[in-house]
């Protein structure tokens, strides 16, 4: 029986031996040649939408206010993501480096890192890492001399997919409900207790970290012109070794990361699909396999990069019950907030399981058209992105769900 | 009162009473000098608070896509049938409540099963039992 242990790692000996050097070099040079340096790198947003985050953090800057905030966002939900759980259990003093940075950047003065409740691993080392930190001086007032000033809190989630998206975050952590928010204003002008705040994926903290640590230059030679750096890639369903996976972007294909990473399919099945980037972004069929792994590649095959959860699914699978499986996902974590999306996902549910021995034309064009008008209607990128998989699996594998002279069509070959 | 600490709050509750107590709501209410509703209306929106006891262990299992092309829906079957518990409820003895929720975080190690604060990766569905066996 295999049990996962929350590491025990000794915090004050990973803070003591840290040297929190990039954090020093960022005070060396500069708010505004850190930020420029960020916005040099061409660093996208990490947790899924992949806005540009130099110039997030030159928007909060330029802002005028007493008060600026950072968060660090953790609430990880997108099944098939673990990468920022991965982060915070092995380098959380590299995530808590990348808070400073940031914080240090925009001026801000105080920061929340928000971990999802479901994560007590990461929430007991990160709470270990502040109170050690408050301890030696790296967090608080005057830090490493430099006449800098934070205070990080901790705050804990409560089992809400929804307080991914960053407005919703902010509601959360001033104790409302997790609904997200009409943008704009948008957070780097007006956030948490109505004061500019960067929110930042907890991957993308330890990127500008890294990116501080090797230096433009370096960091530039990485990548592709649009997509700079790495990524970390979360690979599971179907492969023989799922696990989280750094690439480098451009340097392999959809296909090589399922056989190099995953070391194949299990069992020499087919493939039927993979999803390249957690459930709210489109199916993508075998035939697409050699896209290169950047976010254009996957943007022209018609799908979307996401939080880089590659799921790979055999053809072993009914194509409906995984449909099912998606939309209740999203019938249960809508905010409720905007009724396209709260009533849209519990019909486009029940046409679904209606459905299952087979669709119509008029069903799938209904779906679709619920699916567009969620699309359009919604506020957050839940909302947005909830019938991506869907729509795409009609779109994709239609033939297979058609009704044929009301027998039932097997949707599984095997 | 800050607003911000709300959350903590509820959490704390929920980790001396095991779920929220009408009196601690209407004492939340009373601290942040808010409706009763707005209250309520808070904690029921979060998967994780409950307003009503739940059972000395909470058996959490992921259904979400990653875990359920790995057979967790075969998982959660047998664990309804063993409890003899639907999603959500708890067994007369007080001691086990069952809820399917959303996707662990463990997604390339599933089916991931949470008991209490124990998660259990790669389950199958005779480590299950055991495991529930276990906390008898």
């Amino acid at each position: 029986m295999e049990e996962t242990l929350f590491l025990k790692k000794d915090m004050k000996k990973e803070l003591s031996n840290y040297e929190f050097s990039n954090l020093k070099k960022a005070l060396k040079l500069g708010r505004e040649k850190v930020i420029d340096i960020i916005k040099q790198s061409g660093l996208k947003g990490r947790g899924g939408a992949g806005f540009p985050t130099g110039l997030k953090w030159e928007l909060a800057y330029q802002e005028e206010a007493d008060k600026k905030y950072i968060i660090c966002n953790g609430d990880e939900g997108e099944p098939g993501t673990f990468k920022d759980r991965y982060l915070l259990e092995n380098n959380p003093v590299k995530v808590l480096e990348g808070i400073l940075i940031v914080a240090y950047a925009i001026g801000a003065d105080e920061g929340y890192c928000y971990i999802r409740g479901e994560y007590l691993g990461p929430i007991n080392i990160f709470e270990k890492v502040i109170n050690e930190a408050e301890a030696t001086g790296i967090l608080g007032e005057n830090i490493l001399d430099s006449g800098f000033n934070f205070n990080l809190y901790l705050v804990k989630g409560a089992g809400a997919y929804v307080c991914g998206d960053e407005t919703s975050l902010i509601n959360s952590i001033e104790g409302k409900r997790g609904r997200s928010r009409i943008k704009p204003p948008y957070p780097i002008a007006k956030g948490l207790f109505d004061k500019p705040t960067v929110v930042n994926n907890v991957e993308t903290l330890v990127s500008a970290v890294e990116i501080i640590n090797q230096g433009l230059d370096k960091y530039l030679e990485l990548g592709t012109e649009n997509s700079r750096g790495t990524k970390l890639v979360c690979l599971s369903g179907d492969v023989n070794q799922p696990g989280v996976y750094e690439v480098e972007f451009g340097q392999v294909t959809l296909g090589e990361i399922i056989e190099q990473f995953g070391k194949g399919i299990r069992n020499y099945v087919p493939l039927k699909f993979l999803v390249p980037g957690g459930i709210s972004t489109q199916v993508l069929t075998p035939a697409e396999l050699n896209v290169p792994y950047t976010y254009e590649g996957i943007a022209s095959a018609g799908s979307a990069l996401g939080s880089g959860a590659v799921i790979v699914v055999d053809e072993g699978h009914d194509l409906v019950d995984l449909m099912l499986n998606v939309s209740r996902f999203f019938m249960d974590e809508t905010c409720g907030t905007c009724f396209p999306c709260r009533e849209g996902n519990r019909q486009v549910y029940h046409m679904l399981k209606e459905g299952k021995e087979g669709f119509t034309e008029k069903d799938v064009e209904l779906i679709k058209n619920v699916g567009t008008t969620i699309h359009l209607a919604a506020r957050c990128g839940l909302g947005q992105t909830s019938l991506n998989f869907i729509g795409s699996v009609f779109d994709k594998f239609g033939d297979e769900l058609k009704l044929k002279g009301g027998e039932h069509y097997v949707t599984s070959k095997y | 009162m800050n607003y911000g600490c709300f959350l903590e709050r509820m959490h704390n509750v929920q980790d001396t009473y095991g779920y929220i107590p009408e009196t601690e709501i209407d004492k939340i209410a009373r601290d942040f000098n808010i409706p009763r509703a707005k209250v309520y209306g808070t904690i029921k929106f979060y998967s994780m608070f409950h307003t009503e006891p739940t059972g000395k262990y909470i058996i959490r299992i992921c259904d979400s896509l990653s875990c359920h092309i790995n057979s967790s829906h075969q998982l959660l079957e047998t664990i309804k049938t063993y409890l003899g518990l639907e999603d959500g409820q708890t067994t007369k003895d007080k001691l086990f409540t069952l809820e399917v929720v959303e996707c662990l975080g463990y997604c390339g190690e599933g089916p991931v099963m949470m008991v209490n604060e124990h998660v259990y990766i790669h389950v199958n569905e005779s480590m299950a039992l055991e495991i529930l066996k276990k906390c008898v």
